[in-house]
Order: structure tokens, then sequence, then C-alpha cells
């Protein structure tokens, strides 16, 4: 079946399994950000956000985003220019393996978009679905704080 | 060296749907086709047709998750207008398509019965996932050891559903639940949840293994006050493991009581000596009974706090 | 070893942007599954669901006819070589115990069959079309019912290698004594006993097991793999598939994490069967519930400590026995044993009678493997455990008692010499160590003085706090070895080849800091290419924290040699004696005329001007000895004495590690480290039914920490000099995961007064053991 949405701004129509992932029909879009942790909603790895808010893609049927506004972290930023907040990840050291990373920092954005003043606690609570094995979190939370300040600061997009 | 004592119930019954998915990413296989319906009727034309093979898929959460290979139609009720939330006559409507996340940002979560939807929901899986699920779609797959149907059952919720055409249907859930719902779910599509108004304030306790986990135990406990003293009282406990009832027994008892420590620690050790608990591979029976009772003071102690004692 | 001590630092030591950050901050497609191949097969495989059995027949029949199915293996059709799946140099230290696939199962979950298909929806009705008949056999869970006589025999076939004692299923044993114990113990005055059990227990890194086989344009096979060791997959592959080494190519992209469950060679032998068998390209991804039960786990322990001391503490008699769980098949087993004791017990380096010994033994349950730690996890729990109890019985605050005991700078430990990586070791004298100034600033972070005095209580929590010490390696003595080879660009810019093993860890960064600053370079002038059997010299892996040390010393070795040169080019140039020039700011500058050359210039010339050579060198280290880093762990945590529920409040870890390269990315290493350790402790455990089935393979039921799980952690560098490290630097990747396992249990015990010493500490263990407690 076809279905058509917005992917990261631009238009798709393209042709789904019914049964299909939102996580399967990303990756084969290219968005190879998107990624397979777990495969059961669990680990945070393959979250997305629609219409800004994050979701599991791995557990979403992909016609379920008929019409809907899709992003993943290749519409934040790009290497060449990148968001603020990959930027901020980067220099608070919250990057090691980098596989949790885009849902993570997918994550933290929608949070930053609603509450712009987190406190660490609620940076915590916001990212507690999202598993990461390797840092710790510890550097995760201060790359949200930083980008916050640089929000504050205007420094966003 | 055995990892852990073995776990007695439970073991063939849901690990088996997760391994049967050997898949790499979740789909159910041999869906053949995707519906948006447009309305009730239609959706329930639809499941009717696939004579058991076709599944509503709301949030779908529970649905990519399940070990069902059967399924061939999935039908998308989230355009039937079933995603609202209305306050009425001091009570709650809330449509069964609501998503989690949307009562938990509404001002009514910290508002209604002492705030305990919003404490309660704060607790239930993590924000992604709250983005996803329903309220209906917690009601109707009722996980025992889910805390949404403890939070409604002891707050005396009611649901409304469509069976056949142009047939709608009430219950109060606890009703529901002592009954055949899932057969009746099967064929039918709920709309609503129904919740009473509250004159006095409810609390929610719950233990998982880590934070935001699913519950080991859960409780959910209400009363309200007159004159310093308990007119109504719920309780209800959950995840033990079974799904959350009411402690029946408690609630008359407590009626007419003054609020004292003395009180809440003869409750507690009631609820240790009467509560129905098992050993599954998650947590054994012997712990919940502990809990149980520890958790219900904690919930009634702050309930009577909020409810203005 | 001419490294530079004492001299300003400006690339090592900064906390420079890790090469990789931004790539994958904004998503590029490096792992090992974005890479799309066309026309590539699923590969899938087919598991048992017998803890013990023999495959009586195989019937692929009705699964070739599946359209879309090319291949289908299994033990009838292909060669059958015993091989370790272990990561480890030639010749690897673990038993060759298993083959591509077997006539025998020996877990539930052990390999049958493996199908190659057009489509994932093939492959998986292949599998379930694959007739097997099975001869189910006993099957042993515990260690005990393992030795017991009349145990069934797990690994009964005749071709097996290594194995210690197969009839009595023992996979590895050790049996090291120093001194005289008996009497060690008799001349003590206090003794204190202790046994400690660590479970199954999972690596949990996010990126599931994959990789992905195809044929370049020369028809040489290429695998492209999510690994720690790609030279041991190369050269495993080559023999156990019979193909010359020289035809095969390993490529380690951006893995998504290992942590020890990727120092195996696990799939891709399998994906390059059937790569071979087919023609074709094939990918092989597993699923969460796969890698829980079918690849690797930590060897689950029960270790056993006996401190005899004196009056004052010092530790004068010290027995360790350690037994393992090896699961069905024996990889890293001795190591693993072995290091439980080589790690553990130098720490402590008074006690002139020792005895460490133990067995591992095999299991029908899952395979254990490599995990963070090595054993010096397990170790340490029972180790810093029983230290605990001997302070208390003593009267001695914990810190104290450390401090006496501990190994200092100049000293060595009779343990260096007598265990080593399965054998025996070398021995090794201690030249940095500051391990009492992290006991002083970790006491002091956490107050220690004034929280050990009564423990703080609100309302039914309790709250104490904990300590405990450990020390680990950097790298395997005599075993390892890394080369690296630097290339100078004609625009002074550099290449830094190496084949060390990036997990994520940020080593690609930390080498080519150490390169930049031996050729006095910003790191941006460094490109890295790491990782590849074709491309990099050789590198045994990322495993025991060896990279910044031996890699790092590779590296350093090779800019030495590349110095030379760039001097030799520039005095020629300059025309001024090699004894008067220095590199300096990208520059030859000389100290006698203040002349300089810009390094574009000398690059240039070398290749196209004068005398032309292209000024490059390679250079190799092994591993003349493991120099450890010491770390101190301070923990608080609160225990709910209703409930039995505990939450880590605060954790200070300090750490010597020499010099860190990168500051940044060895506290990250260190902070993940402790969350691991703090899963381990609290949450974390591998459950199985009667049948030996795990029945919590997933993260729904296998609760990993999150962020909820761990609000304070405090990772604290003390900088020592060590003096044969690449600029003073030993390791850290490891160390981190040995200090809360016995930290929270002797906090626990500090809060209610009850020993924990099964992990994890579930709040049923702890309100079960405080009922115990109060009667």
């Amino acid at each position: 079946m076809k279905i058509y949405f917005e992917l990261n701004g631009k238009p798709q129509y393209v042709e789904v399994e019914p049964g299909e992932s939102l996580l399967s029909l990303l990756r084969r879009l290219g968005m190879k950000s998107v990624k397979e942790g777990c495969g059961t909603g669990e680990c945070g790895a393959c979250t997305v956000l629609i219409e800004g808010k994050p979701v599991r893609s791995c557990i979403t049927f992909a016609p379920k985003v008929q019409g809907k506004r899709v992003t993943t972290l290749e519409g934040l930023g790009t290497l060449d220019d990148p968001h603020p907040l990959q930027k901020a990840f980067v220099e608070a050291g919250a990057v090691q393996c980098g596989f949790c990373t885009p849902g993570m920092i997918l994550t933290a954005y929608a949070l930053l978009e609603q509450n712009p003043d987190p406190t660490p606690y609620e940076v915590r609570e916001q990212l507690v679905g999202n598993l990461c094995r390797c840092t710790g979190y510890r550097k995760i939370v201060d790359a949200v704080l930083l980008a916050a300040e640089w929000k504050k600061e205007g420094k966003w997009r | 060296m055995r990892a852990g004592a073995p776990r007695s119930s439970c073991l063939t019954g849901w690990p088996r749907g997760i391994l049967g998915k050997k898949g790499g990413t979740v789909r159910l296989r041999g869906v053949r086709r995707y519906h948006w319906a447009r309305d009730v009727d239609e959706a329930l034309s639809l499941l009717s047709a696939y004579q058991g093979k076709g599944a509503l898929l709301a949030g779908g959460v529970d649905l990519a998750r399940s070990p069902r290979t059967d399924i061939e139609g999935l039908i998308d009720i989230n355009g039937l207008g079933l995603s609202y939330i209305r306050s009425e006559n001091g009570g709650l409507r809330v449509g069964a398509t609501t998503i989690l996340a949307e009562i938990l940002g509404h001002p009514v979560a910290f508002e209604y019965a002492g705030g305990v939807l919003g404490e309660t929901l704060r607790q239930v899986a993590y924000p992604a996932i709250r983005n996803m699920a329903t309220l209906g779609g917690a009601v109707v797959s009722a996980h025992p050891w889910a805390d949404i149907p403890t939070l409604l059952v002891a707050l005396g919720a009611s649901v409304r559903w469509q069976g056949e055409k142009e047939k709608e249907e009430r219950a109060e859930l606890v009703d529901l639940y002592a009954g055949e719902f899932r057969k009746i779910f099967r064929k039918a599509v709920l709309l609503e949840v129904v919740l009473p108004p509250c004159d006095g304030a409810f609390a929610f306790e719950k233990i998982g293994r880590n934070a935001w986990d699913i519950a080991l135990l859960n409780v959910c406990a209400g009363l309200g006050l007159r004159e310093g003293r308990i007119s109504w009282a719920r309780v209800a406990v959950g995840a033990r493991p079974a799904r959350g009832e009411r402690l029946l027994w408690l609630e008359e008892a407590l009626i007419g009581e003054r609020l004292e420590e003395a009180l809440w620690r003869k409750v507690e050790e009631e609820v240790k000596a009467r509560i129905e608990v098992e050993d599954d591979r998650r947590a054994s029976g012997e712990w919940r009974r502990q809990v149980a009772g520890v958790l219900v003071r904690r919930a009634l102690t702050r309930a009577a706090g909020k409810a203005g004692a | 070893m001419a490294v530079k001590l004492g001299q300003p630092k400006e690339v090592v030591g900064q906390n420079v942007l890790k090469l990789d950050g931004l790539p994958l901050a904004t998503g590029q497609p490096k792992f090992t599954m974005d890479m799309d191949l066309p026309g590539a097969l699923i590969g899938k495989l087919l598991y048992s669901p017998h803890a013990h059995a023999e495959i009586v027949s195989i019937d692929t029949s009705e699964a070739e006819r599946v359209p879309g199915v090319v291949c289908i293996l299994h033990h009838g059709n292909v060669p059958r070589i015993p091989y370790t799946t272990a990561g480890q140099g030639w010749p690897e230290p673990s038993p060759y115990d298993t083959v591509l696939f077997d006539k025998k199962v020996r877990y539930v979950g052990d390999r049958v069959a493996a199908v190659a298909a057009e489509t994932e929806e093939a492959a998986l009705e292949a599998l379930r079309k694959i007739k097997v008949e099975y001869k189910v056999l006993p099957a042993v869970f515990t260690i005990d019912e393992a030795l017991a006589p009349g145990a069934p025999v797990i690994h009964d076939e005749p071709d097996a290698q290594g194995i210690y004692d197969p009839q009595r299923n023992i996979a590895a044993a050790v049996d090291v004594p120093v001194g005289d114990l008996a009497r060690g113990f008799a001349e003590s005055e206090v003794i204190v006993e202790t046994t400690c059990e660590v479970p199954y227990v999972q690596h949990a890194a996010l990126e599931p097991h994959c990789v992905a086989v195809y044929f370049d344009e020369d028809g040489r096979l290429v695998i492209r793999t999510s690994t720690q060791v790609p030279f041991h997959v190369r050269r495993i592959v080559s023999r156990v598939l019979g193909i010359p080494l020289q035809r095969i190519r390993v490529v380690k992209p951006r893995i998504g994490g290992g942590f020890g469950s990727k120092q195996e060679v696990i799939l891709e032998p399998i994906a390059a069967a059937l790569a071979l068998r087919t023609g074709r390209p094939v990918v092989m991804n597993l699923t969460r519930e796969e890698v829980f039960v079918s690849t690797r786990t930590r060897h689950p322990y029960r270790v056993r400590v006996k401190l005899g001391a004196k009056k004052d503490g010092t530790l004068h008699a010290v027995e360790m026995e350690a037994l393992a769980s090896a699961g069905a098949y024996g990889p890293h087993s001795g190591t693993v044993l072995y290091n439980v004791g080589s790690k553990a017990l130098p720490l402590y380096n008074k006690a002139r009678h020792l005895r460490f010994h133990g067995k591992a033994v095999y299991t029908n349950l899952p395979v254990a493997g490599a995990y963070r730690g090595y054993g010096a996890t397990q170790g340490f729990f029972a180790l810093e455990v029983a230290m605990d109890e001997l302070a208390q019985k003593l009267g001695l605050d914990p810190v104290e008692l450390r401090l006496r005991n501990h190994i200092r700078e100049g000293e060595t430990s009779p343990i260096f010499e007598k265990l080593g990586e399965g054998r025996e070791g070398r021995p090794q004298i201690v030249r940095s160590c500051k391990l009492s100034e992290c006991l002083r600033i970790g006491a002091e972070r956490i107050g220690w003085y004034e929280k050990r005095k009564s423990p703080r209580r609100e309302g039914s929590w309790v709250y104490g706090v904990g300590m405990a010490c450990a020390m680990q390696g950097s790298g395997i003595t005599g075993i390892d070895m890394a080369a690296a080879t630097i290339i100078m660009n004609e625009d002074g810019s550099f290449r830094l080849l190496v084949g060390a093993t990036d997990l994520g860890t940020g080593s690609d960064t930390v080498l080519a800091q150490i390169a930049a600053e031996a050729l006095k370079v910003p790191v941006e002038k460094i490109t890295v290419y790491s990782s590849d059997t074709d491309f990099t010299p050789f590198d045994k892996g990322a495993y025991a924290s060896s990279t910044t040390y031996v890699s790092g010393n590779a590296v350093l070795r090779a800019a030495e040699k590349v110095r030379e040169q760039i001097l030799a080019v520039a005095a020629e140039l300059l025309e001024e004696p090699l004894e008067e020039l220095e590199l300096r700011g990208e520059k030859v500058v000389s100290l006698r005329t203040g002349r300089e050359v810009p390094y574009w210039e000398i690059g240039h010339r070398a290749l196209y001007v004068t005398n032309q050579q292209h000024i490059m060198a390679s250079a190799s280290f092994a591993c003349p000895e493991s120099p450890p880093p010491f770390a101190a762990f301070f923990c608080e945590v609160g225990v709910d004495t209703e409930t039995g529920v505990v939450k880590v409040e605060r954790f200070v870890a300090v750490a010597d590690c020499g010099q860190p390269i990168h500051p940044k990315l060895a506290e990250g290493q260190l902070e993940g480290a402790v969350v691991q350790g703090i899963g381990h402790a609290l949450y974390e455990e591998m459950l199985f039914s009667e049948r030996g089935s795990c029945v919590n393979r997933n993260f729904f039921d296998y609760r990993v920490p999150t962020s909820l799980d761990v609000p304070e952690i405090e990772a604290i560098l003390v900088p020592s000099e060590e003096p044969t490290g690449p600029f003073g630097a030993k390791s850290i990747a490891e160390i981190g995961i040995n200090g809360p396992l016995p930290a929270i249990s002797n906090a626990i015990y500090h809060a209610i007064g009850v020993r924990l010493t099964r992990a994890p500490f579930t709040p049923e263990r702890v309100l079960a053991a405080l009922r115990a407690k109060r009667g």
C-alpha cells in the first residue's frame, strides 16, 4: 500500500507493507540513524519524532504516519551544519559508541522544545526510556543542560 | 550455578510470545491490509468481516509486541474522534484513543482526585511509550502487572463501548474485569472511560525492579473524610501478580474510623495477613505480602493528607 | 622506551573533540548494518530447544523448498574443525571445544543450523520447517550438579582439545600456592571468611551482534563485522573454513558497544560459510533475544575468600577459591579464572602465604565469555567484602585497613609471577600507584568519616556508606602486541593507521592525540584509519584494557621514527646539524639560528623535489609488563527497611590511570563502568527455567540501569606518571566495574547491618535478610 508523509521536511510517497514497522521503513528510505537495539520498544535506540513527539519506531506500524510529520536525526542537522544540540553532545563528551545517540538527541530535543529550562532531574526523567550502556548517563545529562544554556542565550534553531 | 530460583508460573505464557518473534524489526507477519476506520460502525463491520483475524489499532504498543501470527487486517481507530478529555459534573470522560501523554499533560491530571492520574501516569512506562499508548488500549489489554487497571478499578471507573451496530453498552470496569471482558473486546470498540466525581483524594504507590519499571506490586487507594472520620475508602492492589482488585473487606472496615497512626499500622498488618498474592518469576508471594501492607499504608496515609486531614 | 615525562603537553591531557563525535551525533551511517548490500542474502540461525541432546537427524528437505531459500547449513554439510570462539591471540588459551555445527546441542540456544534466503520471511519460514529429531540427554545447571559423580559429560567429543578434565566437566582449573597457607592462618591473629556470588549477567551493548559478508572485485572475502578483534576474526575464519588468510579481509566499522561480548568470533564463520556456499553476499543481524541467549555472558562465579591478619590489620595469609559456571562451551574460561586471582590478589601484597585455586565448570547453560573486568570483578567483590568484614572485626576504619595493606610504587607481589593469562605470569614491579591519594580524595568527597559515625535515618530509609578498592592491568604481559603506521602527507598532515579497535571508547581519538603530541601538531592534522586487516597493521584487539597502553606505545614508537625522518630532511634543507633541530608547532626549528621550515615544505620536498622518499614509519610494541591502574570507590546508599529497595544516592570513583590522555573520555569510561557495576549490584540477573531456558531474554525483564537509577556519579582522575606508558598513560577501560558490587554491599552493611553476598541485591533479598536479622 502507498502512504504519504513528511520526512524531515520533505514529502514522501512510498510503498509500505501494512504490517511493516516505521523503523524498517525509515531505514529503507536511507535514514540509517534510526537504530534497532531490541525490536520491542524497550531500549529507545529507534526513537524518532512524530509531530515533534518522541515515539518508538520499532513498534509503530508504518501506515500510522500517514499525513504526519516525521523527524529523524538527519533532519535535525548535518555534518556540515550540525544543530547546537548535536554540538553540545559532542562537546560534553556524551557520545561514546553513538548507538543510543540518535534516540537520545531526539528525545532531548523534544524535551527542550517543551521545557526550555529543565532541572537535572527533569532531564533524567525524560531520558529514562533511552538506555545507554556506555556513558552512565552523566555526560548525556550534562550535554542537555549545556544545550539548554545555549538555547537561553539564543544560540538555537 | 543456576542463576535465580526457578519461578513457577507464567513460564510458558508470556515469554514464548516474545520468543516467537525471531524477526529483526517488529512486524506482524501475515498482515495484509491496513484500514483507517471513519466511524465506529465501519470499524465494527471490518472487525466482523475479518472473523477474528482483524485487530483494532489505537496506540499499537501491545499489538506490535503481540505474539499473534494470525492477524490479517489492522483497523486504525484513531480517526473516530475518541481522543478527548472532558470534565463533567466533577467527574471525567476520557476518550478511548486518548494517549497517556495527553492525559498527563492536562491540568485535570493533577487536580482530579488528589492528582492521582498524574501521579500514576508519570510512572507508567516512559515518555515515548506514553506518546503512543492509549488509555483504552491499557483498559483492554489489562496486563496483570499494569498500573492503569489498578488505578481505574480503585477510582470506580466505568467504560462505554459499542459491540453491535447502534447498541452502546456501559459497565463498571470492576465488573467487566470479573467477567469475560477479553471476549467482549474482541468484537467491540471501546469508546470512553468515565471517572466518577470524587470528594476525597487518591494516591498511587508502586515498586518496580528499577526506575520506571512495571510494578512488582502496585496500590491505588483513596478516601473521603467527613468531620475527621473516613466516610468512604477504596483500596485496589495489583500486580500480585494478579490484576488490580479492590480489597472490599478493608474498604468496609475503614468507614467511620478516625485518622491516626495506630489505624494505619493496623491496616498494614491486616493487609499482610489477608492479601492474596503469589509467586511469579519476577517476585515471590512472600515479598509481595510484606510490601502490599506497606504500600497500602503509605497510599492511604498520603490520600488522607491530600483529602485535607 | 623513550617516554617524555614531565614536559609540557599540548594535545595529550586535553579534551579534544572526539574524532567520530560529530559524525555519530549527526547520524552518519557508520555501523555494520548501515551499509546497503544489494543482492545480499539474509542469514538466520536455528537454535536448540533442549539443554542437552544429541541430534539424531536433520531433515531440511521441506525447508529447502521454501521459495527464496538458497542454502541451509548444519553438521552434515560443513567441515568439522574444533576451535574456540574466544578472540584471543594464537595459541588461544581456551579449549577448542566448538565446531561450526555439531551433532550435539549443549544448551537451550545452541546453534543447530543456518539458513540463507532472499528475504527474512523466507528464512524464518525455512527455520520453522527444518525437522530436527533430538535424543534428549540429562542436563546439569549448577556447578555442583556438573561436578557430581555420574554427571552427564557435556564435552565427550573425541576431537576437543585443551579441556582440563572433560570427563568431570572441568573446562579449566588452577591451583597456585605461595608460601605455606596453613602456617599462615595458624600465625594469624584474626581470621575472616566470606563467599560471594555473581550470577549470569549480560553485556547489553545497544547494538546486537551483526555481520555483513561479501566478495570484492577480486573474489576475496570481505567481512564487515561488529567485533572487538578483527585480526583474530581473520585468523579463526581462515582456519575454520579452510580458506587462505590472504583471501580474507576483515573491517570493523563503528560498533555499538562490546564490553567483551564482541571479543568473540561467533557469527563470522557462519556468515562466511553461507557466503562461500552460495557465492552471494550474506547479512546476519541478531535479535536482542538471540544476543541474550546465544552470544556470551559474564562467568557466574562463587568466590570464597579467607583472610588471616595481624591485629594491626596487616594481611598475613590469603586464600581465594573461585568456582565458575563456564556454560556449555569454554571461551575465556581459563583466562577469566586466572584473572580472578591475578588481578585481585596483588592489590594487597603484604600477605606471605597465599593460595589461589578454582575451577571453571561446564554446565548446560548459555556460554560465558569475556566481560569487562574479566574475573577481577568477581574477585574484588569477594575480596573487598572480606576486607570490610576484617575491618569490622578489628574495629578498624575500612579505609585505614586498605592504606595499611595496599601495594605501593616500587613494590611487587608474588602473584604477578605465578598467575598470568591462563598460565604462569611474569614478575613485575609497580612503577606508578596513587591509590593512597585516591582513597583520601574519595573519602573526603563522600564525607566518609562523618557519615561512618552513624547511619542517617529518614522515615523508613536508612543511609550508609561503603567503599572498595580495585586494580586491573594494562594489556597482557608477554602476549599482547600492537603496531602502528604513520604516513606523512605532502601538506604537513599525517595518516595514522592502527589495527586498534575503537568500540566507541574513543581509542581513535586517544591514539591520534598521542601521535599529535609526539609530532607536535594539533590533533586535527592526524587522520586515523583503524581496524581493517588489509590496510592497518596488526593489533590484538580491544580487550584487557590494552589500547591506550599497548597500541599507544606502538603509535609513539612509530612517531619517533617519523620524527627522525622529518628531522633528517629538515637538516638537509636547512643545512644545519641534526642535533640543533627540534619539532615545534608543525615546524622544524633550529635552536641555534632560529630558522624554521614548516612540515608541509618538508613533506612536499621529500615527495617531489629532491632525495625523494615518503616520510613514513611503522613500529610495533609487545607488552613487556602490564602496569595496573588503581581505583578507590565510595558510595552512599539508602535502604528502605520496609520494602528492601536499595537506592544509590552518590557514587565517587577515584582512579589513577597514569596520565589521562583525554580526561573526558577517561571519565566517561569510569562513569559507564560504574553504572554497569550498579546494574550488576542491584538489578541484573538472567533467570532460567528448570529446563535451562532463559526466561528474561529482553529488556522488559532484564533491567539495565536507566538515567533515573543513577543520580550522582563523580569520576575523579588522579594522574600519575607511568614511566613505561605513552606519555605516562596506563588504562581505565575496565577497572570502574570492579567497584560497585563490593562498595554497595559494604554500604548496605553499614546502613542495616546485613551483609549481602549474593548479587543482585534485589528488594526481595534485602528484605529477607533484614527480617532474618530481626528474627
